[in-house]
């Protein structure tokens, strides 16, 4: 057992946990932030992926110990002054989720790759890019609307979280 | 296999990974995770120790020396693909690392963890072998031909650690891949690299015993560096993988094809599609 | 059922793109999947899973697993026998009367192999699991699995539906005397004969429709509790069908159905694999009531892939009779399907079976209808059952006979498809199609795909070294599905709940069922709220599958709210102090008529209670209505496709993907277009990437992971043109098709016509799905060297 201590979401947090932990059930089974999935065994399906000191990363094969001392954002923690993130909305907009449970993964990799290229994405590299995440229903058509859209400085978040 | 408990140590020197590794023969050094973890999951592998190399200083840097780049051993695929040096003096080695996993992955996995590891289908392995890299470990320098070995095999002794790489920069070098449709590792991909005094050729992905290097390809690129030099060359099958996607003829054949295809992006950051 | 005629005029958010109720939570983390409940003092399982396809359990030695650290117990299958565990109670053979009668062998009864939870005799596939290890933490209770010592004795396998057919194959049930479970003739034999006997042409095919997996992208899990003050199991766990899933677990545990609890709340897609029981899910309720602790599980995705239900793996022999002029005349084929081990569901057979002769007229048909036991994971009703793989026989049959005859594929689809003034139309094999435009969808496909331009983009691709191969399909496929749903509808203080049974995984009941019962209802969208996926409010309900869901809750829905209307009547009549029948209902106003007094919903909620309200009338305004619905209706459409072949490696790219899908009555177009879009996806990956392939050497399979099994993925997918078409079915209510598989149904078959078309110039050659870029060089070059050799000769 090892104490780590990261800041989630802006809050600072520290928890003695065994060493083997993983970042992904870390933040799910010992801060109870179960937005954060895990689809596969192998780093290939990117449920799992929350922003690390601003990287993407896929948190099913990160330690909670790597993340010592760092500061991470998950699905929860997107969200503005009440109102859905702008990838959320258009997300939400879009259509661009059916059963949801890639949809976390999927947020967090779109919103750092809008941060990542700015203004310049296209369709292309959108596909390119996200290729680490799987979704299962959407055929993706409706997510690359999505980010695209955002990217393009066509999203403004107006729909508020659910209390 | 759910992950299995085991002690992470975190050094912050060479010498205490060093101390840390003498203690414990069957630790393991652990960079990005990416290669070992997963193998861990699927309990294919159990150590009880991990040591982390990521927390030590000076590892991490890509440094410009004029004839050659430096690159520190836990730097990030993503920061190869995206650095300014690299892109600038060897711009298809900056397109190899951009080409690895995918974002994600690049965000943690390490060069060192990558050549350390020697997948057979790994990348980077093509890259330091393409240029003549030399890898440099805490106790002493081994230059690419002699340090792949075989398929995640290299040269390196028990508990060696590797530390930087050193690549030449080339006159002009260009990679192109095939990659598995499920795993996105590359079945047949080439790195061709010239440099004053030779024409380097590397493959990965394909060969029985990792990567290699195509010596007749090389010496028909020396005498003409162009795409239809490689006209009527072949690769033996007989050295190639042979896996669902890719019988060893295919992958003889995509070899031959990848080569044609580097030749075509050289200079470029180009390496599929 | 009666169809009393929709007022057109109420429609106010049906038809409309409104955006999802249930995507707030999903989108912020807040979503309610299986693993994400937690009890407190739980403990975990894991399974210890047969490496062997086939091999008798000589005997199970617990002993080094309990002496494991955090090890609490090891449960085999005899274990549970004694403690009065019963096999799944599967229904497999489909029942409805319009469904083709399965039977086996001179239509004996179909033998259906026990389901145990864990087997006590053997093991018939590998990764069925054998014993059931309980310990404090999940990782203690995978690393005590493995030390479980099971004394197998290895047997004989078979894991090919036609090795299984062979009198000397592995037999998998000793009650049997070989593999075949299911042996029927069908359809009009003197007159498929005769027209055979006719015909100026026979054209025939054989081929596979290979195996594959549904990969909902949550693996499953399932976490039980029982409570021993009043003998009931709580069990989360997500499925296709909480009501379904309690009776299947009550019938596990052998209790009465109300002493189970399913809780289901938001599932990480199904695609038909989580329709029936999984073992681990009745195996968490043993163990939590022998424990009396809480008892989780959470399958790896290696084991997802080896033991969530699978799908498809059909062999087709089919051949077609022509006239002269092309004119179909009948069709005759044999159809044999892989159950796997145990016979979990016949649903794909006779779905299939029924739509053998599929958008054309075929006067005569006949079928035979296989299925067997092997050593394989067991196959369930996957995304559109049956449907993509004889609309793959049958077009891909179409298009041999243009090529082999010199038709126009087009043209020879054109003058053997359905006409609307056909409709309904009974095809050779009794099914009913209700209505369709299925010319009109070919034209409307191949202007929204520019078909005009095919030939310039053809030379365009070739400057590149590319193929480019275009694909074209029609298709037809039938919804028929649990013939049963409910309804409730409770008025609360300013909403309406309706509670139903149908347990979406991303289909967006929430919302396009709200959008129905609030235009029935006369109120706002955003007044209504849909319950879904807890047995203890959900009381009946048929689930989520065969496109069933929209078309039956909206027909109970409307049923229900005239019920409700009619309630609400009596009691607006009562406060009126007038007649019920000067009561006028409109836009969700109670009203007198040129009386200026009236009642809203909520009103007449406020005041159902009040002591003025006469004893018949007073309580909860709320209404329950059950309905059955048998006949099914017919969605259709067509499909094209390009694809790009790069001639020096095989890989593949699609480029363009357009279809147009005749859903009847579209409720919510956003929807709509997301599940074809999703359709596509996971038909096309069927036909690119995607094969649960098994080593034919050791019985082994091979795609255990991301890494060996190929996924449809951002960048090997283009953006769709999709395009619905509503010709409104006559047969419920709202006209209600169905739009949840017809993105399936013709993408396989419209990507091998593709293939086929591009690599026409190496014909002839064999290629089975998927179509990997290894087959595809292979054929080019082979036909190139053969084409080489032809010129010089």
């Amino acid at each position: 057992m090892t104490v780590v201590s990261m800041t989630v979401n802006g809050t600072k947090v520290t928890r003695d946990v065994p060493d083997e932990t993983l970042l992904a059930l870390f933040l799910r089974e010992h801060l109870e932030l179960t937005g954060t999935h895990i689809g596969c065994d192998t780093t290939q399906c990117g449920c799992c992926v929350v922003n690390l000191d601003g990287r993407s990363v896929k948190s099913c094969t990160v330690l909670a110990l790597h993340a010592d001392g760092s500061e991470v954002t998950t699905i929860e923690g997107l969200a503005k002054d009440g109102l859905l993130s702008p990838m959320q909305q258009s997300f939400h907009d879009m259509h661009a989720l059916q059963c949801g449970y890639c949809t976390p993964g999927m947020v967090m990799a779109a919103t750092n790759l809008v941060e990542t290229y700015k203004g310049e994405l296209t369709e292309e590299v959108v596909r390119e890019e996200m290729e680490g995440n799987l979704c299962r229903c959407t055929g993706y058509h409706n997510i690359v609307k999505a980010i695209l859209a955002v990217a393009h400085g066509e999203v403004t978040p107006h729909d508020k979280v659910e209390a | 296999m759910a992950l299995q408990p085991f002690r992470l140590a975190r050094p912050k020197t060479l010498a205490e990974a060093r101390a840390l590794r003498e203690e414990n023969d069957e630790a393991s050094f652990l960079s990005g995770g990416h290669t070992l973890l997963p193998t861990m999951k699927q309990g294919l592998s159990r150590p009880p120790v991990l040591i982390d190399l990521t927390r030590i200083a000076d590892l991490r840097f890509i440094k410009d020396d004029g004839d050659t780049v430096t690159i520190g051993a836990t730097t990030l695929h993503e920061m190869v693909g995206s650095s300014q040096v690299v892109r600038g003096k060897i711009p298809a080695l900056a397109g190899l690392a951009g080409s690895i996993g995918d974002r994600h992955v690049r965000n943690r996995g390490t060069i060192g963890g990558s050549l350390a590891n020697n997948d057979p289908a790994a990348d980077y392995p093509s890259a330091a072998l393409g240029l003549g890299a030399t890898v440099i470990t805490d106790r002493r320098e081994l230059i690419a031909d002699d340090y792949f070995v075989h398929l995640y095999e290299t040269a390196l002794e028990p508990g060696e650690i590797v530390t930087r790489i050193r690549f030449p920069v080339p006159d002009i070098a260009a990679y192109a891949k095939f990659r598995h449709p499920a795993s996105r590792y590359s079945i047949a991909a080439v790195f061709i690299s010239r440099t004053a005094d030779a024409v380097r050729v590397a493959v990965t992905g394909a060969g029985l015993r990792g990567v290699f290097r195509a010596t007749e390809y090389e010496a028909a690129l020396s005498k003409n560096f162009h795409a239809d030099a490689l006209e009527g060359l072949s690769i033996d099958s007989s050295t190639m993988l042979s896996d669902l996607a890719a019988t060893p003829e295919y992958r003889a054949h995509l070899v031959h094809v990848m080569a044609k295809r580097a030749m075509n992006n050289l200079g470029t950051a180009q390496s599929y599609k | 059922m009666t169809q009393a005629k929709l007022d057109e005029r109420i429609l106010k958010a049906v038809g409309k793109p409104l955006r999802r109720k249930e995507d707030l939570r999903l989108l912020t983390g807040k979503g309610r999947f299986s693993d994400d409940f937690s009890l407190p003092g739980q403990v975990w399982v894991a399974m210890v899973r047969s490496p062997h396809p086939h091999a008798k359990i000589n005997s199970i030695d617990k002993s080094a697993a309990l002496a494991m650290p955090g090890v609490l117990a090891v449960y085999t299958g005899a274990d549970c026998i004694a403690d009065g565990m019963k096999p799944i109670p599967h229904s497999p053979v489909p029942s409805t009367q319009y469904d083709i009668k399965l039977t086996g062998r001179a239509g004996t009864k179909v033998f259906i192999g026990a389901h145990d939870m864990l087997p006590p005799d053997k093991a018939r596939h590998v990764g069925e699991a054998v014993a059931m290890v309980v310990a404090e933490t999940r990782a203690q209770a995978y690393a005590a699995a493995e030390a479980v010592d099971v004394d197998y004795e290895v047997l004989p396998w078979v894991s090919d539906s036609r090795e299984a057919l062979k009198p000397d194959a592995a037999k998998l049930y000793d009650e049997m005397q070989d593999n075949v479970l299911v042996d029927g003739h069908y359809g009009d034999h003197e007159n498929t004969e005769k027209a055979f006997a006719r015909a100026a042409n026979i054209v025939s095919l054989q081929t596979h429709i290979g195996r594959v997996t549904g990969v909902p992208l949550e693996p499953r899990a399932a976490l039980a509790f029982y409570d021993p003050a009043d003998g009931r199991y709580t069990l989360y766990a997500g499925s296709g069908g909480a009501v379904k899933q309690k009776s299947e677990i009550a019938g596990v545990l052998d209790v009465e159905p109300k002493k189970v609890r399913i809780i289901a709340l938001d599932i990480g897609g199904n695609f038909g694999t989580r329709n029936r029981a999984f073992v681990e899910f009745g195996l968490v309720c043993y163990a939590s009531k022998k424990l009396g602790r809480p008892v989780k599980f959470r399958a790896e995705r290696t084991e997802s892939f080896l033991t969530d239900y699978q799908g498809r793996d059909l062999f087709v022999d089919i051949s077609l009779a022509l006239d002269k002029d092309g004119k179909f005349l009948a069709v005759k084929t044999s159809n044999l399907s892989n159950v796997g081990s145990r016979c979990v569901s016949l649903s794909p057979l006779s779905k299939g079976s029924g739509l053998i002769t599929g958008s054309y007229t075929i006067p005569y048909a006949t079928l035979h209808a296989r299925a067997v036991y092997t050593n394989t994971m067991p196959t369930q009703a996957y995304r559109s059952s049956g449907r993509p793989e004889v609309t793959f026989a049958i077009e891909r049959l179409v298009d041999k006979a243009a090529r082999e005859l010199g038709f126009d594929r087009l043209e020879l689809r054109r003058r053997n498809i359905v006409a609307p003034e056909q409709m309904p139309y009974t095809n050779a094999t009794g099914m009913n199609y209700d209505s369709g435009e299925y010319e009109a969808n070919m034209s409307r496909v191949l202007a929204l795909a520019d078909w005009a331009g095919v030939e310039e983009r053809r030379k365009e691709a070739r400057t590149r070294g590319k193929i480019l191969g275009v694909g074209f399909s029609n298709y037809v496929e039938s919804s028929i599905g649990s013939p049963k749903e409910r309804a409730d509808l409770i008025v609360h203080k300013d909403t309406v709940e309706l509670v139903i049974g149908t347990q979406p995984a991303g289909q967006g009941h929430e919302t396009s069922f709200a959008q129905v019962t609030a235009d029935l209802l006369g109120l706002p969208f955003e007044s209504v709220n849909v319950t879904l996926g807890d047995t203890d409010i959900v009381s009946a309900g048929g689930g989520t599958h065969s496109g069933r869901s929209m078309r039956h809750a909206s027909a109970v829905i409307a049923l229900a709210s005239g019920d409700l209307i009619a309630k609400g009547e009596k009691l607006a009549a009562h406060i009126f102090g007038v007649p019920v029948d000067k009561v006028a209902f409109e836009d969700g106003v109670f009203g007198v008529p040129d009386r200026n007094i009236f009642l809203t919903w909520f009103d007449l909620a406020a005041r159902s209670n009040g002591p003025d309200i006469p004893a018949e009338l007073r309580g909860d305004l709320k209404i329950r209505r059950d309905n059955e619905m048998h006949t099914p209706v017919f969605p259709n459409g067509a499909c094209l496709c390009e694809i790009e072949i790069d001639i020096d490696t095989g890989a593949l790219d699609i480029v363009r993907y357009s279809t147009v899908d005749d859903v009847g009555r579209c409720i919510n177009p956003l929807i709509v277009h997301g599940q074809t879009h999703g359709g596509i996806a996971q038909g096309v990956g069927q036909a690119m990437w995607e094969d649960f392939h098994i080593d034919p050497g050791s019985g082994v399979p091979t795609a255990g992971s991301f890494m060996d099994y190929g996924m449809p993925r951002f960048d090997n997918m283009p953006s769709f043109k999709t395009r619905i078409v509503e010709v409104l079915s006559p047969t419920n209510p709202f006209g209600v098709k169905a739009g949840g598989e017809g993105g399936t149904t013709p993408a396989l078959a419209v990507i091998m016509s593709a293939i086929e078309d591009g690599l026409k110039e190496f014909m002839p050659f064999k290629i089975e799905l998927p179509v990997t870029s290894l087959k595809v060089w292979t054929i080019i070059q082979e036909g190139m060297k053969r084409n080489k050799k032809e010129a010089r000769a």
